[in-house]
């Protein structure tokens, strides 16, 4: 299994649009990570002595959970996009008739399967960990002369942790669903689809369905709840995460096995 | 005439299955049409075994299944007595190259084998010797899409023998060869299968591979209208071509 994983890490690393995108993904991380530095460091400036700030404009709220909140979200907005990538993995699949290549060396597809997922997984997470990482530098750039050491409290690595298990997922569904669907284009399409229910607030009205969406999942995991309006708890958000990124990856499992490999 | 299973009498005596290809009773339908329709022949150690058939016979479909790329109606495809996808890193026993699967067009040529070969074990420094085999060591680091439709198919022909298997399954291995590279791969085969390998490899050029076989199946519309040794095949006609067309009850001026 070592050796098929190995080799679906190369597939992975070997192909120019997966590093693309993930360029891309990273370096808008970067512009989205430099616009509220300059800001934040104006609200800590002004601190009032029971810690409070003013970050978002008539709204004062402490220090210390605005800088945890911010920091967990900034790593969401460019990991928005962390589907796509799995799509792009998957779909390599379906260029060439390379599926066809894959199964012939790896004919045991459950074991193709499994050795295709760990390797997606383990790049989801390396690049949910540059993320955190990228996050953790430009927040400590606005922090350092308050409290620096906030960005190594337990809330901070457990709110990183929060986002790795979501950047595992997302790019896991993304992959999921190109797998069942064939085509890189179509797999991206559906999971813009998802993003776009929960950005248009379609069931907002109807908070018990709008937490069931793989997108306000992860704000409910990841968000500040006293910023934020949020349809479930961060529990919820990882269950519901979890299963979509599980029900999706069986499927997949399932369509690879019994279709023609073409 | 032989059939397949006769042939295969002595080995079964034996016990023996290293290296047969056996394909008994292979069906294939997509929708309504049937693609290939109760297929059996064998393939045996130190022979070079020509699966001969218009494009559109069914060669592919058969080899697929086979390969376990495509799921057959019926009938079974064994490799040393087993299915293929019951091998463990089966580019150690067999190397296949396949008609219309190949790698992705972006991905560089060395690339390409390596992930091939990490998959199944095989040694990193098999992936430059193969390349040096085919002929294709100064396009290494060349991305495919830049490669002729001959580089494509020597890079197919390099991940074939990546693993040292014994026995080889090919389709159409000479598209896209220019004519020195159909006889390297002639000359390559009959070698291969005189060191007690099995070679399996598929054509719709007969006059090309009747210089390469010992044996023939050949397939029309998805069923089997003839096979065994090559001498057998074609007694009372002038070439491979002239007994197909013969079997075929065709003309070639009708196939236009």
């Amino acid at each position: 299994m070592i050796g098929v994983v190995r080799s679906e890490l190369t597939k992975i690393t070997s192909l120019p649009s997966v590093l693309i995108a993930t360029a891309v993904l990273l370096l808008l991380a970067v512009v989205v990570l430099l616009q509220p530095l300059g800001m934040l460091s104006d609200s800590l400036a002004g601190m009032r002595p029971d810690g409070t700030i003013e970050f978002f404009t008539g709204h004062r709220q402490q220090a210390e959970s605005l800088v945890l909140g911010l920091l967990v979200a900034s790593s969401l907005q460019p990991g928005l996009f962390l589907p796509i990538i799995g799509a792009i993995i998957a779909g390599q699949e379906f260029r060439s008739g390379h599926l066809g290549v894959s199964v012939s060396v790896v004919p045991r597809r459950g074991k193709l399967v499994v050795g295709k997922v760990i390797a997606t997984a383990l790049y989801a997470l390396a690049v949910g960990v540059v993320l955190a990482a990228l996050s953790t530098l430009f927040m400590y750039l606005g922090v350092r002369d308050w409290n620096p050491g906030i960005l190594w409290s337990a809330e901070a690595l457990a709110g990183q942790g929060r986002f790795l298990l979501y950047a595992v997922t997302a790019t896991l569904i993304g992959f999921a669903v190109t797998l069942v669907a064939r085509r890189t284009l179509v797999g991206i399409i559906a999971v813009t689809a998802f993003i776009a229910l929960t950005m248009a607030q379609v069931f907002a009205a109807v908070p018990a369905i709008d937490a069931l969406l793989p997108l306000s999942a992860a704000r409910n995991l990841l968000l500040e709840p006293t910023t934020n309006v949020l349809s479930a708890s961060p529990l919820h958000g990882a269950a519901v995460l979890t299963g979509w990124a599980a029900v999706a990856v069986t499927g997949a499992a399932v369509a690879v096995r019994l279709r023609d490999a073409r | 005439m032989f059939h397949g299973r006769d042939r295969l009498q002595p080995l079964r005596n034996l016990g023996a299955w290293v290296n047969v290809i056996t394909i008994t009773g292979l069906s294939k339908r997509f929708g309504s049409n049937k693609a290939v329709d109760n297929v059996s022949f064998s393939a045996t150690p130190g022979r070079v075994t020509g699966f001969l058939g218009p494009n559109g016979a069914g060669k592919s479909t058969t080899l697929r299944m086979l390969l376990g790329l495509d799921r057959p109606n019926s009938g079974t495809a064994h490799i040393d007595g087993v299915p293929y996808s019951r091998i463990e890193q089966p580019l150690r026993s067999v190397g296949a190259l396949l008609d219309g699967a190949g790698p992705v067009p972006e991905r560089r040529g060395a690339d390409h084998l390596r992930w091939i070969a990490q998959s199944n074990g095989v040694p990193r420094n098999r992936v430059s010797e193969v390349l040096e085999q085919v002929g294709l060591s100064h396009a290494a680091k060349t991305r495919v899409r830049k490669y002729s439709l001959g580089m494509k198919q020597r890079l197919g022909l390099a991940a074939a023998l990546l693993g040292e298997p014994r026995t080889l399954v090919l389709d159409e291995p000479a598209n896209g060869l220019d004519p020195e590279g159909i006889r390297t791969v002639r000359t390559f085969l009959r070698s291969y299968a005189a060191k007690g390998n099995t070679v399996l490899l598929s054509s719709h050029l007969m006059g090309e591979t009747a210089e390469t076989v010992d044996d023939v199946v050949i397939i029309n519309r998805g069923s089997i209208i003839a096979q065994g040794p090559l001498a057998d095949v074609t007694a009372g006609h002038s070439s491979l071509e002239e007994a197909f067309f013969a079997l075929t009850g065709g003309t070639q001026s009708e196939r236009w």
